[in-house]
């Protein structure tokens, strides 16, 4: 159950906050013991300043009320650490909460806003930097709103840009743990404008590291808005996006196909993402990846049937891609519906391709569907004009129209542009003559 | 006492010169002053150390021909005896021929005095004769004549050496010593003077002469005594100026040091002399920071001792220069305060701060450059060594010796904090490794362990006899034994990641092409095909020098072996194919020099080629390689010229292929295979006719296949291919005479499993290979007609030849007028569309690596047009260049397979480290 799980690949390449959304999937799912999950979540809230979070995952781990020293101790430690940086941010953040003065503020003009800041306000850069300082510890104690509007404002007036990506995606992180999806895009959009920036980055290893990092933070959000199936194709499906993923990143190719799947309008780009698929065979594979690969590589239906079987238990128990909707007190997966029945049209659509007469109960059989399903199946297809097909009904078979083209057809496709072209020619070589005369 | 012999002979770098002196001396005292003779026969008798052990050697080419010289000469006395001058004449023309030979094999400038001395006989006896003319008038009349042929003969031959007869006339009493060193007569004056200068040493000298024995540490004295003794006056000058230990100081060391190095590279400096003086001097020498300093020139003499390019150095100099190597390095250990740096020439008294001294003492002298010389030495003399003999196999096993340097030396200096310099002996190690598979890795280490289980005595023995003498002894500090990982991948990643953080350009290069070679050889492909494109070298290699080009060809070589064993046709003909293209295979791996019919080499670049031959041990076989390469090819070229029934020429998958298949088609008889060629042209005949049992057996018969290591599994992946393709090829050729076939009865023809077979000949109908299509609930093939008649193909072919006529005329029409128009502008775009769809796809399909990674982010449509005109060039420069050289067609034709940008390397050793 657990083999497909790629929790231990993608934690690596996020915040600490955003792993637990994952853990907590893994933990509804069981696909580990809880303790172990338990475990593991103490062990990330360590180095966080969630330390009343902590305490009680430790206490429902061991059973105890007792909570260890230490936990308390920091427990300590941060609350004063927190009024310390509430005092020394106060004067800016009354300013900002104020929402007089915060009309003062020009939109365009840093320089302007700095100069009236330190003018009328008395507030000096070192203001500025306990702001930041103070929307960062807001975010690490799980204030995610605070931190996000504090980090907001801190984008109006940092100067220094490097603080300034820090606060993107701080304030990316905040919106995404918020499940604010709508904005999160927005922020995703600007990273995504500063990443592909060549001069914010010294090394390309670093561009690269980061796009890694941006496509990981945003399978949040892809999976979650409702248009993020075509935007992680947008994103992921670009050279230098796909080039990070080959090199460092392959098992990020399972998102990228389950959307290829799901996506029907992406053909033209669907043909070189089979061939990326089957170059990166050696360094990643999963079911999803396998099924492409048996459908558009080895036209092994069998295998491809299988496959599917797989797929479905795999985008189950991935965090991203088995994202329930609740209906009353009836949880679907609609990824999963869709996912399926996208698969089984490419079987379809690929097994018509190389057959005259196929028999209704195979295709009904290698469809995963009962005959008469498969038969309203065809029938609407057909109907759609997907299909260019007739069922025989007496001997339960479905017959493809062959689509030879005529060959006078094609000759005449040929020779059609060439009369074309020769008149074409030699009305430019008279032009050309005449202007050669007249000089 | 034996034991001790033994190191002493083992070590001696005076092997040779020694061996020859002592053998002119004793042949021409022989002959000429009995006295003489009997007093150096003792010397030598009595000598305990290492000319008489070098004697039970094999005698080197030089000796012998002394030997025969002196046989001559003998043979001319006694015919002088009985007044015989025919024979003399005869003998007179053979020491001539036999002078030849002894100037070649020695490679001095100067007759030997045995030869003089004969002529001064020679004079001699004639004139006498001549003066004689009774005598002359009793003679036979051929001896007469003989007599007065030889007087001319004479005169004439004599005068080229008249300088010579007439010093040794003047002074024959010190033509003896002069025997010893011949080479050096100018040193020797300069020595004598000297001696003149310094009387006290004398004094003290002659003095302390008694003291030899009286001094405590006998092993040192009968040690001393006897190399002074064997090496001549001049050494026992230096020696007794330094016989007394407590009268040497740093300053007359030094003075004698600079002498010394001041007498290097003039002409008539003997090159052993030197080194045995710089070895004691060694000795002698003060402070660490002096014995480092003479270590160093004593170093570069060892290099010096081999003059040229082609020859190499002496193995028993090489291997004494390793342990100097290694002593050097204990010095530094023990001193870490001694700075060894080649940059700033350092004060002149600085090596007598002494060992105590607190600050840095610079030195002169730079360690990588003696490793890599070293390392260049023990390649040459592999190269030269013939490998078929014993001599070659001994010589490899004195690679761990040059792994345990390379090892210390890179310890060193990673400790000293110089990476650059670490990262290119690390390098040198991996030059080593890289083309070793495990089991000979494995080897290599057994060998090393057990040979420095058995040295370590002897070398303790050789530390104690040597530590005495040595004023500054330095206990052995660093590890005389390599310590290998088990597993030669660990032990290439460890370097290799080193030389990717530090090393330079060319460092890298060639570390990343060791790298490919390395993991293509452990069968992983998908590896060192990710290393090959991320690093962008096909690009590269153009600009690269011709060594590291044939680096490139050999990781290509090896990388197609192995794309082979791991079932992937295509990609294995296509890294093999650019070799194979120009039929130069031997020379683009520097595995032998190919004899071009049509062009003549000079014989400076027959030189040139001849010194980056790879020794006989790394090379890749080219017996395996043809046939893999051409197997590839078969594979892919039957079913191709299959499909292609009509002759459309430009999807010629293998140039190679398709001129051998003409020329065997060409044969009136076919005999039974006898070549690699042969078999595959044999299976390939059988493959068009889709009898793959045949096939295979042809090719199975192949005995190169036992040099593969999986050899089992590689088999039976090579039948399963052949299947494949057979049934590829049979479908593609008898279509058109089925309507309909039955699954059932392909797969028992092809003895494939159903499901492979529906899979490949599914993927035939949607690449629209095959017209046809399956009908499920018979599980047959449906053949549609839809082969065009005659008529119609021929109508086709006409409208194809129209277009590119029109084509070419609005071509035409570009040139003239300057191609600004619309409609001209919009067509060749789409011309050239079509083209590299038509191109890149091809090569996508076969190489399926080339659009990887890189090829992914850098080219979409442009790239495919650069890439097919690449190609183009390098065909045509190949044609051109003809015997020219490795740079440029391979690389030009693998070049073109991936989009540029230089700064790639860099980039990707950081995502690999």
């Amino acid at each position: 159950m657990a083999t497909y799980d790629l929790t231990q690949r993608i934690a690596p390449n996020l915040d600490r906050h955003l792993v637990f959304p994952l853990l907590e999937f893994l933990q509804e799912r069981q696909m580990y013991p809880d303790e172990q999950i338990l475990k593991s979540k103490i062990e990330l809230l360590n180095k966080t300043n969630m330390v009343d979070y902590a305490m009680d995952i430790h206490k429902s781990l061991y059973h105890t009320e007792d909570v260890p020293q230490d936990m308390v101790e920091r427990r300590v430690e941060v609350v004063a650490r927190l009024k310390a940086l509430e005092e020394r941010a106060a004067p800016i953040v009354s300013f900002l909460q104020n929402p007089n003065s915060f009309q003062d503020l020009r939109a365009n003009d840093q320089h302007y806003n700095l100069q009236m800041l330190h003018d009328r306000y008395q507030i000096g850069p070192d203001q500025i930097e306990a702001l930041y300082q103070y929307a960062k510890f807001q975010f690490e104690c799980g204030n995610y709103s605070g931190a996000a509007d504090y980090l907001y404002q801190y984008r109006a007036l940092c100067t220094n840009s490097e603080r300034r990506l820090s606060a993107l995606w701080g304030k990316m992180a905040a919106e995404i743990l918020m499940q604010n999806w709508d904005i999160a895009l927005e922020e995703l959009n600007q990273l995504k404008e500063k990443v592909d920036d060549p001069k914010s980055f010294t090394s390309p290893l670093n561009q690269m590291q980061s796009r890694i990092w941006l496509m990981h933070w945003s399978l949040f959000i892809f999976f979650n808005h409702d248009n993020g199936r075509t935007l992680i194709i947008d994103l992921f499906n670009q050279d230098k996006y796909l080039n990070a993923i080959q090199t460092n990143a392959p098992h990020l190719l399972r998102y990228l196909a389950t959307a290829f799947i799901v996506n029907k309008r992406r053909r033209p780009q669907f043909k070189d993402f089979i061939k990326v698929i089957q170059q990166e065979q050696n360094s990643y594979k999963d079911p999803i990846t396998e099924f492409l690969a048996c459908v558009y590589v080895n036209y092994d239906f069998d295998g491809a049937q299988k496959k599917m079987k797989e797929c479905e238990e795999v985008i189950l128990n991935d965090p991203f891609l088995g994202k329930r909707v609740e209906d009353s007190n009836f949880a679907t997966v609609p990824l999963r519906d869709e996912f399926l029945e996208n698969a089984r049209l490419f079987i379809f659509e690929t097994y018509c391709r190389i057959h005259q007469r196929i028999d209704m109960a195979v295709l009904a059989e290698k469809l995963n569907l009962n005959y008469e399903e498969a038969q309203r199946w065809i029938v609407n297809l057909i109907r759609n004009s997907k299909l260019d097909a007739k069922i025989d009904a007496k001997s339960g078979t479905v017959i493809m129209e062959p689509t030879h083209p005529n060959v006078y057809e094609q000759l005449i496709d040929h020779t059609k542009g060439l009369s074309g072209r020769t008149y074409k020619l030699v009305g430019q070589l008279l032009e050309h003559a005449q202007t050669q005369a007249a000089r | 006492m034996a034991s001790r012999f033994w190191t002493q002979g083992g070590s001696d770098s005076e092997e040779e010169s020694s061996d020859y002196e002592d053998d002119v001396e004793n042949e021409g005292v022989e002959t000429t002053t009995q006295t003489a003779g009997s007093r150096y026969l003792q010397a030598n008798a009595s000598d305990s150390d290492d000319s008489d052990g070098q004697k039970r050697v094999v005698r080197s080419a030089k000796d012998k021909r002394f030997e025969e010289m002196a046989a001559t000469v003998d043979q001319m006395k006694n015919a002088m005896k009985i007044n015989d001058w025919v024979s003399l004449q005869e003998s007179f023309d053979k020491i001539n021929k036999q002078l030849d030979k002894v100037m070649r094999v020695t490679e001095a400038e100067k007759v030997p005095t045995l030869y003089i001395k004969a002529l001064v006989m020679l004079e001699d006896f004639l004139n006498q004769a001549m003066a004689n003319k009774e005598a002359k008038k009793k003679m036979s009349s051929s001896n007469a004549k003989a007599l007065n042929s030889m007087k001319q003969k004479l005169k004439k031959n004599n005068k080229q050496y008249e300088d010579l007869i007439n010093k040794y006339r003047e002074n024959p009493e010190s033509e003896e010593v002069k025997d010893e060193d011949e080479e050096s007569e100018e040193e020797e004056e300069d020595e004598d003077e000297e001696f003149e200068e310094d009387p006290d040493n004398i004094r003290a000298g002659s003095g302390s002469d008694n003291d030899d024995d009286d001094d405590g540490e006998e092993a040192e004295d009968t040690n001393d005594s006897g190399w002074v003794r064997q090496t001549g006056r001049r050494d026992k000058s230096i020696d007794k100026q330094f016989k007394n230990p407590s009268e040497i100081t740093w300053e007359n060391v030094n003075k004698k040091f600079k002498e010394v190095v001041a007498a290097r590279g003039r002409k008539g400096t003997g090159r052993f002399e030197q080194v045995e003086q710089l070895t004691f001097l060694m000795k002698v020498a003060k402070t660490p920071a002096q014995k480092l300093e003479i270590l160093f020139s004593l170093i570069s003499a060892q290099f010096d001792v081999n003059p040229g390019l082609s020859g190499h150095m002496p193995i028993n100099v090489w291997k004494k220069c390793v342990v100097n190597m290694l002593i050097v390095l204990d010095i530094l250990t023990q001193y870490p305060n001694i700075v060894v740096n080649d940059m700033v020439e350092p004060d002149e008294n600085e090596t007598q701060k002494a060992a105590d001294y607190n600050g840095t003492i610079r030195v002169w002298g730079n360690l990588v450059a003696f490793v890599e010389r070293i390392d260049v030495e023990f390649f040459k003399s592999l190269q030269s060594i013939d490998p078929h003999t014993r001599e070659y196999v001994e010589r490899l096993r004195d690679e761990p010796m040059f792994l345990v340097l390379a090892q210390d030396v890179q310890e060193y200096l990673e400790q000293a904090g110089e990476f650059k310099a670490a990262s290119k002996v690390a390098l040198r190690r991996v030059e080593l490794i890289y083309y070793k598979p495990q089991e000979v890795y494995d080897a290599m280490r057994k060998l090393a362990e057990q040979t420095d289980e058995g040295d370590d005595g002897e070398k303790a023995i050789e530390e104690e006899s040597r530590g005495p003498s040595a004023f500054i002894s330095v206990p052995e500090l660093v590890p005389r034994k390599p310590t290998f990982p088990e597993n030669s991948r660990t032990m290439m990643d460890m370097l290799v990641s080193l030389i990717y953080k530090y090393g330079d350009e060319r460092t890298k290069a060639r570390a990343m092409l060791c790298d490919i070679y390395h993991h293509a050889l452990l069968d992983e492909f998908s590896t060192a095909r990710d290393l090959l494109l991320m690093s962008h070298l096909q690009d590269n290699v153009q600009q690269m020098d011709v060594l590291s080009q044939i680096l490139f060809n050999r990781a290509m070589a090896q990388l197609g072996l192995c794309a082979f064993r791991v079932g992937l046709v295509a990609e294995g003909h296509s890294c093999l194919s650019e070799l194979y293209s120009g039929g130069k295979v031997k020379e683009l791996l520097a595995q032998g020099i190919s004899q071009s019919r049509y062009h003549e080499k000079t014989p400076e670049q027959e030189r040139l080629e001849r010194r980056r031959q790879m020794p006989y041990h790394m090379h890749i076989n080219l017996e395996l390689l043809e046939a893999v390469h051409l197997i590839c090819a078969m594979l892919l070229e039957v079913p191709n010229m299959a499909a292609n029934t009509h002759g459309a020429k430009s999807k010629v998958i293998s140039k190679t292929f398709r001129r051998l298949l003409e020329v065997s088609e060409r044969q009136t008889f076919t005999g039974p295979p006898e070549n690699v060629r042969d078999h595959v042209m044999a299976a390939t005949r059988a493959l068009t006719k889709g009898d793959f049992q045949k096939a295979f057996d042809v090719i199975n018969s192949l005995d190169v296949w036992r040099l593969l290591r999986n050899r089992e599994s590689v088999l039976e992946m090579l039948k399963a291919k052949i299947k494949e393709e057979a049934l590829r090829t049979y479908l593609f050729t008898f279509t058109s005479s089925y309507d309909s076939l039955s699954l059932d009865q392909l797969t028992k023809m092809f003895d494939l499993s159903e499901v492979q077979t529906h899979s490949i000949v599914s993927k035939m109908m949607i690449n629209e290979e095959l017209h046809a299509s399956w009908d499920q609930p018979t599980h047959c093939i449906i053949f549609h007609d839809v082969e065009h008649s005659r008529l119609q193909a021929l109508a086709f072919q006409l409208t194809e030849k129209l277009s590119i006529l029109a084509e070419s005329n609005e071509r035409a029409m570009e040139s003239r007028t300057g191609g600004g128009l619309d409609l001209s502008l919009r067509r060749r775009d789409q011309d050239y569309a079509a083209g590299t769809g038509a191109m890149g796809g091809k090569w996508q399909d076969n190489l399926s690596y080339n659009q990887g990674r890189q090829g992914r982010s850098g080219f979409t449509g442009g790239g495919g047009r650069s890439l097919a005109l690449g190609q183009a060039g390098g065909y045509s420069r190949g044609q051109l260049r003809g015997s020219g050289g490795y740079s440029g067609r391979a690389a030009a034709a693998r070049g073109s397979q991936m989009d540029g940008s230089n700064r790639m390397v860099s980039l990707n050793k950081g995502v690999r480290v």
